[in-house]
């Protein structure tokens, strides 16, 4: 036998426990507080791109029939290519047209590139005129990228960009059709 | 005589150890994909309706602008402006949007996205003014808060 060894007999240690009965109250309270102050938030809206500011007035020559001309006056009306309308129905197809008549029809546009959206509102305008009619302008140009992949305008929009095959059909949807619309300075 | 001993009536209990654990998860998830938004206090918006909605991938580039008419009275019944619940003239808009550039990463500063949450019954002129502003310093990229149609 080996002399270093002791034998010892095990005692029975009895470990004080602390009571963990409370944890879950505690962990179920933070949650709760959570679930009540968070949101998931989600943001979304109507994208634009704003000009660079152009220190001079740069006038780039510009063909009429090129231009689509979408005007809102302080009683928010519109006037739109010079006609005055009280509602915004048929604006979408309007503009789908203007934009992919590929030279067809000499009042509108040569080709989706050189097409131009133009919205001009007054200051004293509403602002929701302006995102009613910016959305109906939009829309158009949904449209017409959705029909270019086979899908239509909501689930072009839901396409996930983070999804490497949807977001391959979201860029061939755009592909050629710049989403020109100008916002001109209100007077 | 040997007594029968009975068996004990040992109730068996579930154990509830795991309880907090499974909580604690359910919580962190909360933490890690919420947000504490504060809630607008300030301005009365009243959000206007669209249908050509696109979302926004990267939240952080997402900085908020908020205009609409104050809520309390004292504050007058013209429209203003106000950013994570303060009130800001016009003119420094241009210097908060410089500041909200600079707390970005280098590479993401001309990428951020400016969220207007406009009243719908804000006259443009005010928002041109802030869109102007903003032209100013280059935070192109806005974005119009709108509720879904």
């Amino acid at each position: 036998m080996k002399p270093n060894t002791i034998h010892m007999k095990s005692k029975n240690l009895n470990v004080p426990t602390i009571n963990s009965g409370s944890m879950a109250d505690i962990a179920f309270l933070l949650l709760i507080f959570f679930l009540v102050t968070t949101t998931i938030v989600q943001e979304k809206g109507l994208s634009l791109l704003l000009p660079p500011k152009t220190d001079e007035q740069v006038d780039v020559p510009v063909n009429e029939r090129n231009l689509f001309k979408i005007l809102i006056n302080s009683q928010n009306q519109y006037l739109i290519n010079g006609e005055v309308r009280r509602n915004l129905v048929g604006l979408k197809d309007e503009v789908e047209k203007f934009v992919m008549n590929q030279g067809a029809n000499p009042l509108l546009s040569v080709s989706p590139e050189k097409a131009i959206v133009s919205m001009k509102a007054n200051r004293g305008t509403e602002y929701k005129y302006f995102i009613e009619a910016l959305d109906e302008v939009k829309a158009a140009y949904y449209g017409i990228y959705a029909s270019r992949v086979g899908l239509n305008a909501d689930q072009y929009l839901a396409l996930d960009h983070s999804n490497p095959v949807q977001y391959d059909l979201y860029l061939k949807g755009k592909e050629g059709i710049p989403m020109n619309i100008s916002i001109a300075q209100p007077d | 005589m040997t007594k029968l001993r009975k068996k004990p009536n040992r109730q068996t209990e579930i154990s509830t150890a795991s309880l907090p654990d499974i909580v604690f998860l359910l919580l962190f998830f909360f933490m890690v994909s919420a947000t504490i938004r504060p809630p607008e206090e300030l301005l009365k918006t009243k959000l206007p309706q669209a249908e050509s909605i696109s979302k926004i991938d990267r939240k952080e580039l997402i900085k908020e602008l908020n205009v609409g008419i104050p809520k309390s009275a004292q504050f007058g019944s013209e429209p203003k402006i106000s950013v994570e619940n303060r009130f800001i003239e016009l003119a420094e808009v241009a210097q908060w949007a410089v500041t909200q550039k600079e707390s970005l990463p280098e590479a993401l500063k001309d990428q951020m996205i400016v969220l207007l949450r406009a009243d719908e019954t804000v006259n443009m002129g005010l928002i041109a003014d802030i869109q102007e502003e903003l032209k100013k310093v280059n935070a192109r990229k806005m974005v119009f808060r709108t509720l879904e149609e």
